[in-house]
């Protein structure tokens, strides 16, 4: 079962060839099963998940209408709000946080029928591309339980990727979904700027930060954007559009599509990324595309532009954690000065206490014209040189990650770990959708494709990753960390 | 002090003027906007900055702004935008507030003052809308927060520093009251705190360029306050630069920051600023520009209600008042209201004005208080005026009558004078000729007088009528009935 599309599960359901029940309880057994070796999982919600689910056996006995989602089960990153439950964005600071209303995606989710079965682990905050930032544990690879599952969304991909749940939400600030989707072996869908509301996600860069979905069935990516790809008036930045169709929309070929490759910006990439990332283009090439080089040198500016503005906007994001209205507040501090540094002292892991520093110094006066101003005009850059390759191409290709999965502990240099994002921190800078598929392997490792589209072009970028997958034609399901359990 | 060589000094005021705008919800929530409840009722996600809640800006709040841009024949910024400005304090539920920073909404406005009689123009530099804070609570063993008022929509009006007197930031002042409460865009309710007014002060010699250090005093509530504030401050920085003739500017005044203390009406010195404050702003990215068409604009223009200087020319050129009674009435909305309600009633504005402004008031025992609160309706100030056109009473029942008005506001005057004998004016001829004839036979003098040309004895002769009939007699009846009885003693 744990093989079967969301969307093959749900006709199985609506057929009542098999009860959501069942479904959820196979997928909680597995979860059992494995996660302590995986370690996806901050929570599982055993009961909720039951009752809800039989709640859609009930409605489907009595021939009653159920939602798009009904019974299929479904994982959150952890810094996303379910209303009664706890937040911790895998941060001591918000341990016993219980979050105060449902975030936009968790309603438009369980208004559909979905059973949100648990909440996954993140580096602290969402901040690192390892899962080794957690306050909590370190999730491991499915594809190889040494290695991490890359972050900040590992708990999400690793999930996905050893089948203990069909679909898992990340979110995505450089790229956090995408990055550790292609090293454990799924999919991960950032979807545009503003199309998923972040109302109910804790900010983390607010005008980089976009929700999106891992699976590891392109139309199970497709099935679930239809459900949460739409307006919200309580996110502003939200786009004011109706959810549109994706799965009508996929594609089984690259006729009439240009492809772009910035083959300069690739210069000094390892071979074996390299090599893959070529065999990638030659596929789809075969299908069609024609494939163009564009110039996106500019894009070698996006770490330092990304590491300034999203700071800025963390430092601030993350001021409100005081220690005075919720979540941790230090039993050292004998005045209010003391509450918020030792608070937060105590709170805080070092990655997110390094951040914040760098943050509030590049918006210091003196500082925030030559550091700030200045990564904001070049955001500007970045943003035009994209628009000008899109006259040029449809669709930009590059490789999601540098490097395939690496062993835990192995990068302490931590500008090395902010390299990890090097390919996909540009589409959060322009807020435009961008998606990783599973393009093959090194040294038995998964390593991911990358297609950028323009702005609002989600069901587009979908649409043409299935043509891609399709010709990839891979098997991509990890299974040693199921023989060694069986022993 | 009192030899201070003020003549050759000139005081520079600005002023930073907070408003808390008049709407259902706050700022960036459906939190209702509302005053004195219990602790911690009004409030939600965003006001007590959870983590993941977002601000969605209020409609209203970006409506009144811009009726008040219009009003102060500002420009009105197409697209402004929103900034992040960053401190740790309590009762800010993010540890940043929402403010414009970059892009104000309102830019380089003027207010017209039209007081004691006096019209003047002041600028304004520009006007942000900006959420306000919680409040802390000191108990005897701890300090509570009470988030009710965090995220309460504020406008911060600032001025250029264009006022040279207490008397002009008063004038400012009271007319951005008005105007706020002509618009209806807040109630200015001083005491609830709706109207917060922080000073700039500086001063320099007459005739030199440039400005010198300024000291800013925070927080002052009322006008009155204001006063004493600015009085005291520009005495003692004249004293200090007097005394201090060769020193630099900023060692003699270095920048500072004030509050009044309303209990010793003195200045408290709250901190000198070693460098200027870091609030590290940056552009607020959980909400879009403020985008406003040309349509909307005029709409709003269209609909604007009378403003202060308005109907203060119309009070000038169509009721023929006074400038000092113009000004007087229209600085104070509720007061020039109640004017306008009598006047429905009965036309006769100067007069109506002077029973207002000057009888009533006269009969206020608590200066503080405003002659509405008699409570007397509108109505019956109209009705008295009335009677005593219609020569139904006299000036003299007329005052009496208005005594008893505001033991029983709820009487009508017509009502008073008919229930009450003393009150019916004597306008019967025979009673009254048989007075007139009392009084010209008791005062042989007068009549001799009288008829040597002094006038004056006339009037002390109706003043002997009216005294035997206790001002109720008809003074034209007198009058008449005086002159045949003298004219036949010639």
């Amino acid at each position: 079962m744990h093989n079967l599309s969301a969307l093959s599960l749900r006709k199985k359901i609506l057929s009542k060839e098999i009860t959501a029940l069942e479904v959820t309880d196979y997928f909680l057994k597995r979860i059992e099963k494995y996660d302590p070796k995986i370690k996806a999982f901050l929570t599982v919600f055993k009961d909720k998940a039951r009752v809800k689910a039989q709640e859609i056996d009930d409605k489907i006995s009595q021939n009653l209408p159920v939602g798009k989602l009904a019974g299929i089960p479904i994982a959150i990153k952890d810094n996303m709000h379910i209303e009664g439950e706890i937040t911790t964005c895998a941060s001591k600071f918000l341990e016993n946080y219980t979050a105060p209303f449902d975030s936009t995606l968790v309603r438009y989710l369980e208004e559909e029928g979905a059973i949100i079965l648990g909440k996954t682990n993140l580096d602290e905050f969402a901040m690192g591309s390892s899962n080794e930032k957690s306050a909590f544990f370190p999730t491991r690879n499915p594809w190889d339980l040494n290695c991490t599952p890359g972050g900040s969304s590992g708990g999400s991909a690793a999930a996905v990727a050893a089948r203990l749940v069909p679909i898992a939400f990340g979110s995505d600030t450089g790229g956090s979904i995408r990055q550790p989707a292609a090293l454990c072996g799924t999919i991960g869908f950032k979807p545009s700027y503003g199309r998923i509301s972040r109302y109910g996600l804790v900010a983390f860069g607010s005008s980089f930060d976009q929700i999106g979905p891992l699976a590891n069935y392109i139309e199970d990516v497709a099935l679930i954007m239809e459900v949460v790809g739409k307006n919200c008036n309580y996110d502003s930045t939200c786009l004011s559009l109706p959810a549109e169709g994706y799965l009508e929309h996929l594609k089984q070929d690259l006729k009439d599509l240009t492809i772009g490759v910035p083959w300069n910006f690739l210069e000094g990439v390892s071979e074996p990324i390299l090599k893959n990332f070529k065999e990638s283009v030659e596929t789809a090439k075969k299908l069609g595309a024609t494939i163009v080089d564009i110039d996106l040198n500019i894009l070698k500016y996006s770490l330092p532009v990304y590491y300034i503005l999203a700071t800025a906007e963390a430092s601030t994001n993350l001021a409100r954690f005081d220690g005075i209205r919720y979540g941790k507040r230090s039993q050292n501090a004998k005045t209010l000065n003391e509450v918020f540094d030792k608070s937060r002292k105590e709170g805080f892991g070092d990655e997110v206490k390094k951040r914040i520093m760098l943050g509030t110094y590049v918006l210091s006066a003196g500082y925030e014209k030559a550091l700030y101003q200045k990564a904001q005009k070049v955001r500007h850059l970045i943003i035009s040189h994209y628009q000008k390759a899109f006259e040029k191409c449809d669709i930009v290709l590059l490789p999601t990650s540098p490097t395939p999965a690496f062993p835990l502990g192995s990068i302490q240099d931590p500008v090395e770990m902010y390299k990890q994002d090097l390919f996909t921190i540009s589409a959060n800078i322009a807020g435009l959708p961008a998606i990783s598929i599973p393009s093959g392997f090194s040294e038995e490792k998964p390593l991911g494709l990358q297609l950028i589209g323009p702005q609002l072009h989600d069901t587009f970028i979908i649409g043409y990753s299935n043509a891609i997958i399709n010709a990839f034609n891979q098997k991509f399901m990890p299974t040693e960390f199921e023989k060694e359990s069986s022993k | 002090m009192k030899d201070l060589p003020f003549d050759l000094w000139e005081p520079i005021i600005g002023l930073e003027i907070h408003a808390q705008l008049k709407t259902k919800s706050k700022l960036f929530s459906s939190a209702p906007n509302a005053f004195g409840n219990e602790p911690n009722t009004n409030i939600s996600i965003v006001c007590t900055g959870q983590p993941g809640a977002l601000p969605v800006l209020n409609e209203e709040v970006v409506k009144k702004a811009v009726q008040l841009g219009i009003a102060l024949k500002a420009k009105i910024s197409m697209n402004s935008t929103f900034d992040r400005k960053s401190y740790f304090y309590p009762d800010s539920p993010r540890n940043f507030q929402i403010t414009q920073f970059e892009n104000p909404i309102i830019q380089e406005g003027i207010i017209v003052t039209d007081t004691d009689g006096i019209t003047q123009s002041f600028e304004i530099r520009e006007a942000h809308i900006e959420d306000d804070t919680g409040m802390l609570r000191h108990f005897s063993k701890f300090t509570g927060i009470d988030y009710n008022r965090a995220g309460v929509p504020l406008i911060e009006i600032v001025s250029t520093p264009c006022m040279h007197s207490a008397h002009d930031a008063i004038s400012y002042a009271t007319t951005l009251k008005a105007i706020l409460e002509y618009l209806d865009v807040s109630d200015c309710n001083m005491e609830d705190g709706h109207l917060r007014m922080d000073v700039n002060i500086s001063v320099r010699p007459k005739n030199e360029e440039g400005l010198r250090p300024k000291t800013e005093i925070k927080n002052v509530n009322s006008f009155s306050n204001m006063e004493i504030a600015i009085n005291e401050e520009v005495q003692r920085q004249i004293a200090l630069y007097t005394s201090h003739p060769n020193e630099p500017f900023e060692t003699i005044m270095p920048q500072s920051t004030y509050r009044f203390d309303t209990v010793t009406k003195k200045l408290v010195l709250m901190r000198r600023k070693e460098s200027a404050d870091d609030y590290r702003y940056f552009p607020e990215p959980d909400l879009l520009p403020i985008k406003l068409t040309k349509e909307y604009i005029e709409e709003l223009e269209q609909t604007l209600p009378e403003l202060p200087h308005e109907r203060f020319k119309r009070y000038k050129e169509k009721l023929e008042l006074s400038d000092y009674d113009a000004s007087l009435l229209i600085n104070n909305k509720k007061l020039s209201d109640y004017f306008e309600q009598a006047l429905e009633c009965y036309q006769n504005p100067k007069a109506i004005c002077n029973w207002i402004t000057v009888e009533f008031v006269g009969r206020l025992k608590d200066k503080t208080k405003s002659v509405l609160s008699f409570n007397i309706p509108p109505k019956h100030i109209a009705n008295l005026v009335e009677m005593i056109d219609k020569k139904i009473i006299t000036g003299k029942i007329a005052k009496k009558i208005a005594d008893d008005m505001i033991c029983h506001p709820e009487i009508d005057p017509y009502d008073i004078a008919k229930e009450n004998p003393e009150y019916q004016p004597m306008s019967d001829e025979t009673a009254l000729q048989q007075i007139v004839e009392e009084v010209v036979s008791e005062n042989p003098q007068s009549i001799i007088d009288f008829h040597n040309g002094k006038d004056r004895a006339f009037g002390f002769l109706v003043g002997q009528v009216m005294k035997k009939t206790k001002g109720k007699a008809s003074p034209e009846v007198v009058n008449k009935l005086l002159k045949k009885s003298i004219n036949e003693k010639k």
